[in-house]
């Protein structure tokens, strides 16, 4: 085959495009990127550690064992939460699969149907506890990138992304998130009502290795409205182990007994 | 500290946080402390209460205390096996009508073995409570005889304080889906008012058997089906279904039918009136923003009786009015065929950790009325509760024959 100078252009052109494609990845490509930092890709068991504070005082502690894995067919995250403290809550549970969202009391062996809006703990929202994959239910769009101050008095090169709701499963309208440039790790984001009424405000702190990767063992939540209602999840003992699907429904819950 | 000071430090250690919007959240939080909570197998608590009834027909009032123990331990022994045990007593002072100053409930006694995740076997007393409804289960068909202490008439109190039946429980489960079979042998004839019996012939008057299948049929749809039968009696289907409504909303029914004798005819051995019965129980729940969860529920019971036989009993004779409602009460079914119940929990309601319980049921038949509110306070390891309760309605109707008209009781629980 003959290689003409219009065919070289071509070759040319093409293998910029190509590389500038490669170079730039795309709003939602960063964000599937950033939800990857924050969730493993296996099914795993992690540790929820929720403090609230008012004013400066602890109000409340919770701590939940978290049991997730990602759907086969919708890739969103299905969790069982044990609730471990306090002693007046120890060992009930919660199913969240999507908006289908279960609670589970051993006193009573009942399981009721929640609504999305009925909140357990406090500030934190069903989806602040679990694992989400924000790329799933959200367009992102790029808002530019810029230097924020981070959890840890530092401040980090950013990506600086705009989410907006695309599917039922959204727990909100809109969300600002900024995401390191270099380490594509969350590392701030914004909550927003459909009104444009701040929610709440996350920063992801704290990166240690966990299973495979640096993941944020920490969240510090605060209170759009009021900024002295602030709650700290803290994440430890992450494992790798299996969930199985059939775990992951109504009636497993009385079953449920983690080793 | 004041949050000013804070932010001031926070602005001459990090310039890059002059705005000050989040550096006091994020100081806090570097000072959380950091230990770890573990699972425990066993949980239980101590419950000291004291209150006040006032009696109709001006006998006055009576202070009452009570003290209960309860624990709940849910321990694996090896691979595979499990044992539980749920075990409740209550020391009442004076007695309940009828019963000694102690009451102890064996709720659940089993063992169980799980050869795979998806297969169980559960053997001994468990309780096996279906139903997705709030104030009345007509699918949660081992509820009978299941009340040994009365200790509030809140529907969750009902549920939680009540005996299992013996059984032998298979399930098997699949991808969205699972088949439960039980059988529950007749140990006992008659139910006891020992102190600390087991109390068999409580639950297990009766042979049992259940079949339960659930199976999803949309993301959002989970449907569950009962079949239900025994000795003596036919078999009895069972439906229930919730599905959401928005964001903030829960739609629930529960339904059961079959070909069964009337309640009246149960309760007085009255002659064979067999036909098909169906009892209801459906409703809605919403959540607001601020927590308040509402839920209002409409109950059916086409086995009980009407308002013209009902109105009828009520003026009848005696013997025949307290038989039947013994009958209901301890099947825990509703004595008329309709009835409204309004449910309201408010979570941090005006300050944080308070909780707001209330609950209205009424009688669609003959308009009495079951008021009762609860206010609990959650401390770290304790619960501090006031509950008052009014039972109002005409002589001979549901709520307004009760000896009790008013009551009040204040407890705490410390959990251990």
């Amino acid at each position: 085959m003959k290689t003409t100078p219009l065919r070289l252009l071509a070759l040319l052109l093409a293998s910029m495009l190509a590389l500038a494609a490669q170079a730039a990845p795309s709003a939602q490509e960063i964000l599937a990127a950033s939800d990857a930092v924050r969730n493993p890709e296996h099914p795993f068991g992690v540790t929820n550690t929720l403090i609230e504070y008012r004013n400066g005082q602890q109000t409340g502690s919770s701590t939940l064992g978290i049991y997730s894995r990602a759907d086969a067919h919708s890739g969103r995250f299905r969790s069982l939460v044990r609730f471990v403290a306090p002693a007046r809550d120890a060992g009930k549970l919660m199913l969240y699969s999507g908006k289908d969202l279960w609670f589970y009391d051993p006193a009573n062996k009942a399981s009721v149907r929640l609504s999305p809006q009925q909140r357990l703990l406090g500030q934190a929202s069903n989806g602040d506890v679990v694992s989400v994959n924000l790329a799933l239910d959200y367009r992102a769009s790029d808002a530019g990138e810029e230097d924020v101050p981070d959890g840890e008095r530092g401040t980090r090169h950013c990506h600086k992304l705009t989410l907006a709701a695309r599917t039922p499963e959204a727990s909100y309208h809109h969300i600002e998130i900024w995401i390191d440039t270099g380490t594509l790790q969350p590392v701030k984001a914004r909550f927003y009502a459909e009104s444009g009424k701040l929610l709440k405000t996350a920063y992801f702190r704290h990166y240690r290795k966990q299973l495979g990767a640096e993941r944020p063992t920490e969240t510090v939540i605060i209170d759009g409205l009021d900024p002295n209602w602030v709650t700290v999840m803290r994440f430890s003992d992450w494992v790798q182990r299996e969930v199985p699907d059939a775990w992951l429904q109504r009636d497993y819950l009385a079953r449920f007994k983690p080793d | 500290m004041h949050r000013w000071l804070v932010c001031v430090m926070a602005v001459a250690l990090w310039p890059q946080w002059a705005h000050c919007d989040d550096s006091d959240a994020l100081l806090l939080a570097d000072a959380a402390p950091r230990q770890v909570a573990a699972a425990k197998d066993w949980q239980w608590y101590a419950e000291g209460a004291f209150g006040q009834a006032a009696w109709r027909h001006g006998l006055g009032r009576d202070a009452n205390q009570r003290l209960s123990l309860d624990v709940q331990l849910d321990k694996s022994l090896t691979t595979g096996w499990r044992a539980v045990l749920a075990n409740r007593l209550d020391l009442n002072w004076p007695a309940p009508s009828g019963q000694q100053h102690s009451i102890n409930t064996l709720k659940e006694a089993y063992l169980s073995w799980q050869p795979q995740d998806e297969r169980s076997f559960d053997i001994g007393r468990v309780n096996a409570r279906y139903g997705v409804a709030t104030g009345y289960n007509p699918s949660d068909f081992l509820r009978a005889g299941a009340i040994r202490s009365l200790v509030s008439v809140d529907p969750a109190s009902l549920k939680k304080n009540r005996l299992g039946s013996v059984m032998l429980r298979a399930q098997t489960l699949w991808r969205g889906g699972a088949l439960t079979a039980l059988v529950s042998p007749k140990l006992a004839q008659q139910a006891s008012t020992e102190a600390f019996s087991a109390d068999f012939g409580a639950t297990n008057n009766q042979q049992r058997w259940l079949l339960a299948l659930s199976q999803q049929v949309s993301e959002d749809l989970n449907p569950q089906w009962l079949l239900h039968g025994g000795q003596g009696q036919a078999t009895q289907l069972g439906f229930n279904l919730t599905t959401l409504l928005g964001d903030a909303g829960v739609a629930f029914i529960e339904w059961s039918g079959g070909r069964d004798r009337s309640q009246w005819a149960q309760a007085l051995q009255r002659a064979d009136d067999t036909a098909w019965r169906n009892r209801l129980a459906s409703g809605l729940s919403y959540t607001t923003a601020s927590k308040l969860t509402l839920t209002l529920e409409y109950d059916h019971n086409s086995a009980a009786l009407d308002r013209a036989s009902w109105a009828a009993l009520r003026h009848g004779p005696s013997a025949a009015y307290l038989q039947y409602r013994q009958w209901t009460q301890r099947a825990q079914e509703l004595p008329t065929r309709q009835a409204l119940g309004v449910y309201a929990l408010w979570q941090d309601a005006l300050v944080q950790r308070l909780e707001l319980n209330a609950m209205l049921r009424h009688n669609l038949a003959d308009h009495s009325r079951l008021a009762w509110l609860e206010a609990r306070y959650h401390l770290e390891r304790a619960d501090l509760a006031l509950q008052w309760q009014v039972q109002s309605g005409k002589a001979g109707s549901e709520y307004g024959t009760a000896p009790q008209h008013r009551a009040w009781q204040a407890l705490v629980r410390r959990y251990f």
